[in-house]
């Protein structure tokens, strides 16, 4: 009898101290814990169980078929969409690495005028949605392309064709001015700031300058053109609107994948590909961890010396005209849908008919995308912060058991294509499942936010890393429960970076086009999609004054920002 | 008002169902007296910073518990044990002013606007910041030694019943830290709030601390005053801890006497300083080890009766005292030892062959470390 009364005495015990403990952050965490579940992991799933059924659009279970994979060695399209594929995504990284390691080395180590102009330029092809500066290849390189048209003339007389901008060429061509950026700022930032003293000391202990690049500066840099060289890879082997403008009939995977799914309706098809496409990225991703990662140096330093800057005149002058002609090169385009967006027609060398009718045409014709456009990207931002942030203070301050498997998922879209996301939702969320999403805004919201999630929490986790966690916990011991440290310290603090991967994530939403490509309706149409729909349809003076908006509204987001915060605007960008 | 803190049997375990859990508590018990300055001193690693950490509740204890008065507080979460903290990197937020600062706990506590003003006017006299408060800058603009003095009138302003500092001198220089120990005990008694002062620098422990305990692994070697820790140590760590020791290998040569390694020489222990517990159970011949303290040896360039050969590795006028490092045969002790004499010695040079001499009564027995 006794014996029972302390028993029972001990277990109300227990139940009154666990009641006692703070709930609210289980409750807050499990809300991103939930999305991510529904909205990632099951999508992937059911993407997974997809690429492994007949072709089609019913998800039955229990019918196994290779039959999406074996199209890869049966069919000569397939083959050749992989193949393209390889050969663009490696020639664009390794077309970029060698425009951009040497820029980037002549703008921190050489003595230039105006090199803060010069990382701005830089960072405007990235800024620009890559289908845009697709489209004005075509007006530039296309059949009856100004500069082609220039360029033959020029060169007609010695037997040479420019080539159209249509095939590899242009692919290649156009992804490295796209993503050459990515390298150019990330190894200037390594020249940068790599530690001049070490290089200092290998000139005392008597080795030459080409010793000390190979033996000092190269390998400390190495860690850095790996991390850019895996940026340019993920997003050109993702990229869908440079081959949908201008890949002619190549075909590489994300057309291929948009082939399927809106040529035949065939989701289980296109989940085969999309497979494909993750996993070469995946081995991709990991070697660049297992190979270059592992020989990332900490710089032990205490202090730090100025980098000595080549002085001498031929270095300087090779070095400036190398840059003007890669940024003049890249930013073509930008100038040239400027020109594009007042002429009625563009053949011969000059535009003709100056015209204010491609902008005025535009509230009258263009009202719905616009709304559905800063709607959608509004909301999916919005939303996106707050899961981005949420999630990233979980795994930086609470550390859960799986903290690594939530990090994962998290940055999992990160290595996703668009039309990868598109058909996993579309998997999941369509035809005879459970949830039928599409055609919804809704759909296009997840799509945004799954994507875009880890822009937000990449930036809020680094900046978290950074915080001391006893000025929380300073808070907790002040009183405070878990809500109002949250409140009150942890938010203002990191508040900083929420906003920088805020912009960063509604300046690319703004101009999304993979993922919207294959999620959207009538109701739902995105400027993007219009922009991509007057190309194809060669209303090129439509798309040229549509783009301009788009681009004049993202420069302003990202100036007006950083203005407030005294940030430069290549700042916003250097996260991958 | 004030009560007393007690541990039980308090055990800490770090990933306890991991791979490699690490005990950092081991069956920790004692009591802080209300009122009382404590210290708690050890190396890097010892568990103080644990301890302190799981008396405010930031780290939950595996078993035992942790008693304020009569009252159990180890299931009661942080912020509501009202207990004020100081820590090591101040963790003042630069996103409010000092004034916001320094009220926060009583903004938590929803005081009204009144009352907070007075306490904080307060408090920050207290802790000698009446001047940085008119002006109220953000804390980033203040010196090391100021925003100490704003972390710990952060920590007063609310009235804990107890009040923790977490290293608090460690990122402020040497003279800073001198002159904010001195105040940082003042405040203390001012107030009369049970305070515990966590740090591994033993000179700063002895000056500030009314008591000390000395952790070792998670495991509180000894506890008492400064001056009984170092007069009466009661292990060859804790004498080593607190002031510099020099220990000699020897083997147990009688009820209260050892010969020294590889000579003949017999010292005779005073019973009160055999720190041997009868318990270990030792035999004749069992090693031992002799502790002696700087003052308590003596130099001389002449052999006498019961002296070590060594040679004088390096001589150092401390002022007060002439300090004497030399080297034994390493058989004995394989660090070189100290030997403080008050007046130097005329005829002794560097690298000279000395003696030394153990000063009678003077010398402590311990067991020999079993790691280290």
């Amino acid at each position: 009898m006794k014996q029972h009364d302390s028993i029972r005495e001990d277990s109300s015990k227990t139940l009154r101290q666990f009641l006692k403990k703070d709930f609210t952050p289980y409750m807050v965490f499990a809300i991103p814990l939930a999305f991510m579940a529904i909205f990632l992991i099951y999508p992937m799933i059911t993407t997974i169980l997809r690429a492994f059924m007949p072709a089609g659009n019913k998800l039955v279970l229990g019918q196994f078929s290779l039959e999406g994979f074996t199209k890869f060695f049966e069919s000569s399209m397939y083959r050749k969409a992989l193949l393209n594929s390889f050969v663009v995504s490696f020639a664009v990284t390794a077309f970029s690495l060698v425009i951009g390691v040497p820029m980037g080395y002549f703008v921190a180590r050489v003595k230039l005028p105006a090199k803060n102009l010069m990382l701005s330029l830089g960072i405007l092809p990235i800024i620009m949605p890559s289908f845009v500066g697709a489209f004005t290849w075509v007006i530039l390189l296309g059949r009856n392309g100004v500069l082609r048209h220039f360029l033959n003339v020029m060169l007609g007389p010695l037997g040479i064709e420019v080539p159209t901008i249509y095939g590899m060429f242009g692919m290649i061509l156009c992804m490295t001015l796209t993503y050459y950026p990515f390298v150019f700022q990330l190894s200037y930032g390594a020249f940068a700031s790599a530690n001049a003293l070490l290089e200092e000391a290998g000139m005392l202990m008597g080795a030459s300058k080409w010793r000390i690049f190979r033996t000092v500066t190269f390998p400390l840099i190495l860690p850095s053109l790996g991390a850019s060289a895996l940026l340019v890879f993920v997003r050109a082997i993702g990229n869908f609107g440079i081959p949908a403008v201008i890949g002619g009939d190549k075909y590489v995977l994300p057309t291929l994948i948009y082939f399927r799914v809106n040529g035949f309706w065939d989701l289980n098809g296109a989940a085969s590909i999309a497979i494909v496409n993750v996993l070469i990225t995946a081995i991709v991703l990991w070697l660049q961890k297992y190979v270059i990662s592992r020989r990332e140096y900490e710089t032990i330093s205490a202090t730090h010396s100025e980098i000595k800057l080549h002085e001498g005149k031929g270095i300087r002058i090779i070095a400036f005209v190398y840059c003007i002609i890669i940024l003049v090169m890249s930013l073509l385009p930008q100038l040239t849908i400027i020109i594009m967006s007042f002429s009625t027609r563009w053949v011969g060398l000059f535009p003709e008919g100056f015209t204010l009718k491609n902008y005025l045409r535009i509230p009258s014709y263009s009202s719905k995308e616009l709304f559905n456009t800063f709607y959608l990207s509004l909301l999916a931002t919005f939303l996106a912060a707050l899961l981005g942030s949420l999630i990233a203070y979980i795994t930086e301050r609470k550390k859960p058991k799986g903290a690594a498997l939530l990090d994962m998922s998290v940055m999992a879209p990160f290595i996703l294509p668009g039309t990868v996301v598109s058909v996993a939702l579309l998997s999941a969320f369509s035809g005879n499942s459970i949830i039928k999403l599409t055609g919804t805004y809704a759909i296009i919201v997840i799509s945004y936010m799954v994507r875009r999630t880890p822009y937000v929490y990449r930036s809020v986790a680094a900046s978290l890393s950074q915080l001391n966690p006893s000025l929380e916990e300073a808070s907790t011991i002040a009183g405070a429960n878990w809500l109002y440290t949250f409140r009150r310290v942890s938010v203002p603090l990191i508040l900083p970076s929420i906003i920088s991967g805020s912009i960063l994530t509604l300046t690319t939403l703004l101009q999304e086009l993979s993922t919207t490509i294959l999620l959207y309706s009538s109701k739902t149409r995105t400027v993007p999609i219009q922009i991509y729909g007057a190309v194809a349809d060669g209303k090129l003076g439509e798309a040229s004054a549509l783009s301009v908006v788009l681009l004049l509204v993202v420069f302003g987001i990202i100036y007006i920002l950083n203005k407030s915060q005294g940030k430069s605007i290549s700042s916003s960008f250097k996260m991958g | 008002m004030s009560r007393n803190l007690t541990y039980l049997n308090v055990n800490k375990i770090f990933g306890e169902h991991g791979k490699n859990p690490v005990h950092a508590l081991k069956d920790v018990s004692f009591t802080i007296n209300p009122g009382e300055l404590f210290c708690m001193l050890g190396p890097s690693g010892c568990g103080k910073t644990t301890l302190l950490r799981s008396t405010a509740g930031l780290e939950t204890i595996s078993s035992g518990q942790i008693l304020y008065g009569d009252s159990d507080m180890t299931s009661i979460p942080p912020f509501r044990r009202n207990i004020g903290m100081v820590f090591q990197s101040f963790a003042l937020y630069p996103h409010m002013n000092i004034f916001e600062n320094v009220a926060y706990g009583l903004r938590v506590r929803k005081m009204p606007d009144a009352e907070v003003r007075k306490r904080v006017t307060e408090v920050m006299e207290l802790v000698g910041l009446t001047e940085e408060l008119k002006r109220n800058p953000s804390p980033t603009g203040l010196s090391g030694g100021q925003q100490q003095r704003v972390a710990i009138a952060r920590a007063l302003v609310y009235q804990p019943d107890l009040l923790l500092l977490d290293e608090p001198l460690a990122n402020l220089d040497a003279k800073l830290r001198r002159y904010m120990r001195a105040e940082i005990r003042r405040i203390q008694k001012a107030t009369n709030i049970t305070t515990i002062f966590v740090t591994h620098d033993q000179e700063e422990a002895m000056a500030i601390g009314d008591r000390l305990a000395v952790l070792r692994k998670g495991v509180v070697e000894q506890i008492g005053s400064s001056n009984e820790l170092y007069t009466g140590p009661d292990n060859a760590f804790v004498a080593n801890f607190i002031g510099k020791m020099n220990f000699f290998n020897a083997r147990l040569s009688g009820a209260n006497q050892a010969t020294v390694d590889t000579t003949n020489v017999a010292v005779e222990i005073n019973p009160q300083k055999n720190r041997i517990p009868a318990s270990a159970g030792l035999q004749a011949e069992s090693k031992v080890l002799i502790g002696a303290r700087p003052e308590q040896l003596e130099v001389s360039s002449h052999k006498q009766p019961d002296s070590l050969e060594g040679v004088v590795q390096i001589i150092q006028h401390l002022g007060q005292v002439v300090r004497y490092e030399v080297l034994l045969d390493d058989k004995v002790c394989d660090a070189s030892i100290e030997v403080d004499m008050p007046t130097m010695l005329e005829d002794v040079r560097e690298h000279d062959r000395i003696h030394v001499i153990f000063k009678k009564g003077l010398p402590f027995l311990f067991l020999p470390e079993v790691d280290n």
